[in-house]
Formats: structure tokens, C-alpha cells, sequence
């Protein structure tokens, strides 16, 4: 009987949540119970809580996200092209490469752009 | 009543199980490249961790459990099962509790591609390589998804300190391994191994590997790229207000992906399981891939911890065109014609 990889993958997850899952209930029941408002305060280095945890957070290096989103779409790109690297004839990879130089290039402009020595 | 006679027998029953439990499948899925191996593996990290940081600091380490305090980890384990579960008022338990087994699912599921010997493996992907990489990038997800329940603010910015963090690493480090793709033509691991029996990875992507490590570091959270548990200004990150068991499965989830990505640096760079065959072939890659992670826990016995927009500026920069020097470097060898030596 000849099991393909998604099926072990599902079989060894499995395994491991049938290990961790009792683990954590044991952990739950053994524990000791009781509640205390001092206690069950979150930790804020001794202070007390100011709010909630849950607000509005200022979203910094939002460039960095915006060329993440375009660099991880080709990286995935890039890993077929590897693949094929050896079988292609030169000239393509050539084409390729040119592609390659074409993303890096707008990178290092910005960079430059950037007026920050210190980013190089 | 005809019907029960179509149903196996408790005999039929009991020779199935038998041979379930007997296979090559089910051994390695449970014992050793699988379940056992990774939670020992992880656990002994624990305590090696201890004892290299101590020999650091020119302190001891832990000693009195065992033959140098080697069973100091299942002491642990057994006192954190026995701890109370202390939950901020706000936070969401449930969540946090699902959180940590999930941590922990994510965690031992990049170990099914690694071939831990000549076949020794769970599953031989074809695409195992995309696999491991599509799996650990679902780890900051989950974290912050930790401290947004905690509804704390050190485990939130943690959280989010560790998304960043992602946005940083993860394009160089994958980027960084296209040159053995280009050089191999594979994404099996197993055949990745066996591509390098002539030089190991580490000589002709060494730029790659220099690449590869450092993004590791960012991506186990280690120092000196530890900020999303970065201890003098966010208490324990992410897991400040897990407590008890659940902080026990997350700690072992960390260290279970210390093993996991010590053994991808292994397998990619460092030959995996080759080597002299007076040791057996999981010998060998056990042996590197402590040895990598020793290497991991050295560095943070030594390096200060970088500021957040420092990695994100030192990945976008230097580690992106480090990696896309490497992929041009590799396609000057085959160019060159020297890739023959790694074709498989």
C-alpha cells in the first residue's frame, strides 16, 4: 500500500496532534485554578493596565511591505526559471538574466533615491 | 443478517494492525525520522542550549538531573505540566491554548521532506524544497495571532515585530537557494544530498550559505534577530502571557524549528547524510545538524541584538544583492561549464 506525500504529511500531523493535544488538556486539568484580579492582569512591568491591548498601531516600513509583496510573487517565478536554468539554451537564460537585472535596478534606484549612504 | 459476514474478522483485524505498526511507514513516522525523533532532538537542543550558553558565560549549566543534567528537560516538562495556567482577564485562553499546538503542528511539519539517510525519509517530495519553505513562512501568522489573544502589549508588538521581521528575511532566504536549484535542477531534497558527492554546497554557494544562515537566524528569531522576544524591552515577546503547558508547547515548537532549520542548513549546504562510512548515514547528519545548531547558540552567546529597522534595511540591501550575486556567480559556473559536477 503505496501512500502518496499529502497523505503521510496528513498521517504525521496526526501523530503529533494526538501526542500534543492530550498533553495540553493534561496541562489544563493538573494545573492549579483560581482567579485573582491582580493576577490575571497583563503584565505591564508592575504598572497598571492602560487600555486595551487591542488598538490602532502605527504600520511602520510600509515601503518594505509594498516591495515584499512584488519581490515574493517573482521569487516563486524565479524558482521554475531555476529549474529549467540547465536545459535552457544561453540565450534564454540571457533573457532571463535581463529580467533579473531589470528588478534590481528600480531597487537600487530607490535606494539611491533614498539619499542615505549608510543604506548601502 | 448475511451482511455481518462480509465484515472482517477480529483476526483479519488484528493482522492489519499488526502490519501497520510493523511497516517502514509507520516506523518512520512515529520513531525516528518522524514524532520521537523531533521531540528528543528538540529537548536536547533545550539542554544543549544550557550548557553552551553556560560554558559562554564561564558558569556550569544545568547538573544535577542525570549525567550533566542531561535529564534537566523532562524535569521541566514535568514541572511546567504540573504549573497553573495563568491568562490575562481579556485574553482569549482557547486561542492561545490552539495557538500553541498549532505552533507545534507547523513546526514538526518541515521535517517529512528531510532525508535523514540514503531513503531514510517520510514522504520523498518532488517539490519538498517549496514545501519547507511554504510551511515555515506560516509561523509569524500564528504568533501574531498569540499576541493579539494575549491582549497584551508587549505580546502584540512581538507579534508584529515578527511579521516585519518576515517581510525582511524571507526573500533573501529564498533567494538565496536558487543557485542549487539552478545547479541541480531539483526541488527533491533527497536528490540534493546526492548531488553533492563530489563538493558539498557549502564551496560553490558559499555566498548562498553566508545568506541562507543569516536569514535563518532571522527566522528562528535568534540573536542576534531575536526582537520578537527580545528580552529587556518586551519582557518574552509573543510569549510573555503564555504560562504553563501552553508556554511548554510553544518553547518546544521554537526548538523543534531550530532542529528543523539546522537540519534544512545541513541537507542543503553541508551534505546532509554524506560522509566516511565508518558511521552510519544518520549519524552524520545528526552530527551536522548539532553542530549547526551549536553554532546558532553560540552566536547568541556573543552578538548584540540589532535594531528592527536595521535588519529590515540590512536584508533589503546587502543579504537581496548578496543573493542575487549568488544566482548570477551560479550561472557563470554553468555557463563556464563546471555545473556537470552537481547535475544529478
Amino acid at each position: 500500500m503505496a501512500l502518496d506525500s499529502w497523505s503521510l504529511v496528513a498521517i504525521f500531523e496526526i501523530v503529533v496532534f494526538l501526542v500534543i493535544f492530550p498533553v495540553l488538556v493534561f496541562g489544563w486539568l493538573m494545573g492549579a485554578k483560581g482567579r485573582n484580579p491582580i493576577r490575571d492582569a497583563p503584565f505591564e512591568s508592575g504598572q497598571t493596565r492602560l487600555g486595551e491591548a487591542r488598538r490602532r498601531y502605527m504600520m511602520q516600513y510600509y515601503p518594505y511591505l509594498i516591495m515584499f509583496v512584488a519581490f515574493d510573487v517573482v521569487a516563486m517565478f524565479l524558482f521554475t526559471w531555476g529549474l529549467a536554468f540547465s536545459a535552457l539554451p544561453i540565450s534564454q537564460d540571457y533573457v532571463f538574466l535581463v529580467f533579473l537585472v531589470v528588478l534590481v535596478a528600480p531597487l537600487a534606484y530607490a535606494l539611491y533615491l533614498s539619499g542615505k549612504p549608510e543604506f548601502w | 443478517m448475511t451482511w455481518l459476514l462480509g465484515l472482517p474478522t477480529p483476526q483479519e483485524i488484528l493482522n492489519l494492525g499488526v502490519r501497520i505498526i510493523t511497516s517502514r511507514t509507520f516506523l518512520e513516522i512515529v520513531f525516528f525520522p518522524g514524532f520521537l525523533n523531533i521531540m528528543l532532538s528538540a529537548a536536547f537542543l533545550t539542554w544543549l542550549e544550557r550548557k553552551v550558553i553556560a560554558r559562554v558565560q564561564l558558569r556550569i549549566g544545568p547538573l544535577y538531573a542525570g549525567m550533566w543534567g542531561i535529564l534537566q528537560p523532562i524535569a521541566d516538562g514535568v514541572k511546567l505540566m504540573f504549573k497553573e495556567m495563568i491568562f490575562p482577564e481579556l485574553a482569549d485562553a482557547k486561542l492561545l491554548m490552539l495557538c500553541a499546538l498549532g505552533l507545534m503542528l507547523l513546526a514538526a511539519a518541515p521535517v517529512v521532506p528531510i532525508p535523514f539517510g540514503d531513503g531514510l525519509v517520510i514522504a520523498n517530495m518532488d517539490i519538498g524544497l517549496i514545501y519547507v519553505f511554504a510551511v515555515i513562512s506560516l509561523f509569524p501568522s500564528v504568533i501574531l495571532l498569540i499576541g493579539w489573544g494575549s491582549n497584551s502589549k508587549y505580546s502584540f508588538l512581538g507579534g508584529l515585530r515578527s511579521l516585519f521581521q518576515q517581510v525582511g528575511y524571507e526573500i533573501p532566504m529564498w533567494l538565496s537557494v536558487l543557485g542549487i536549484v539552478m545547479l541541480t535542477g531539483t526541488l527533491n531534497l533527497g536528490k540534493i544530498v546526492e548531488a553533492q558527492q563530489k563538493l558539498w554546497f557549502v564551496v560553490p554557494q558559499v555566498l548562498g550559505f553566508a545568506v541562507f544562515f543569516t536569514a535563518v537566524l532571522a527566522e528562528l528569531e535568534r540573536t542576534p534577530f531575536d526582537l520578537p522576544e527580545a528580552e529587556p524591552e518586551l519582557v518574552m515577546g509573543w510569549m510573555t502571557e503564555l504560562s504553563g503547558v501552553a508556554f511548554m508547547v510553544g518553547f518546544l515548537a521554537m526548538y523543534t524549528k531550530l532542529y528543523v532549520m539546522s537540519a534544512m542548513i545541513t541537507t542543503l549546504f553541508l551534505g546532509g547524510w554524506l560522509g566516511p562510512a565508518i558511521l552510519p548515514q544518520p549519524v552524520w547528519f545528526l552530527l551536522k545538524t548539532f553542530l549547526v545548531a551549536s553554532a546558532v547558540v553560540i552566536i547568541r552567546g556573543t552578538f548584540p541584538r540589532v535594531r528592527i529597522d536595521i535588519l529590515l534595511r540590512t536584508a533589503w540591501t546587502r543579504l537581496l544583492l548578496l543573493a542575487f550575486a549568488n544566482v548570477f556567480v551560479t550561472a557563470g559556473l554553468i555557463w563556464l561549464g563546471l555545473g556537470g559536477i552537481w547535475r544529478v
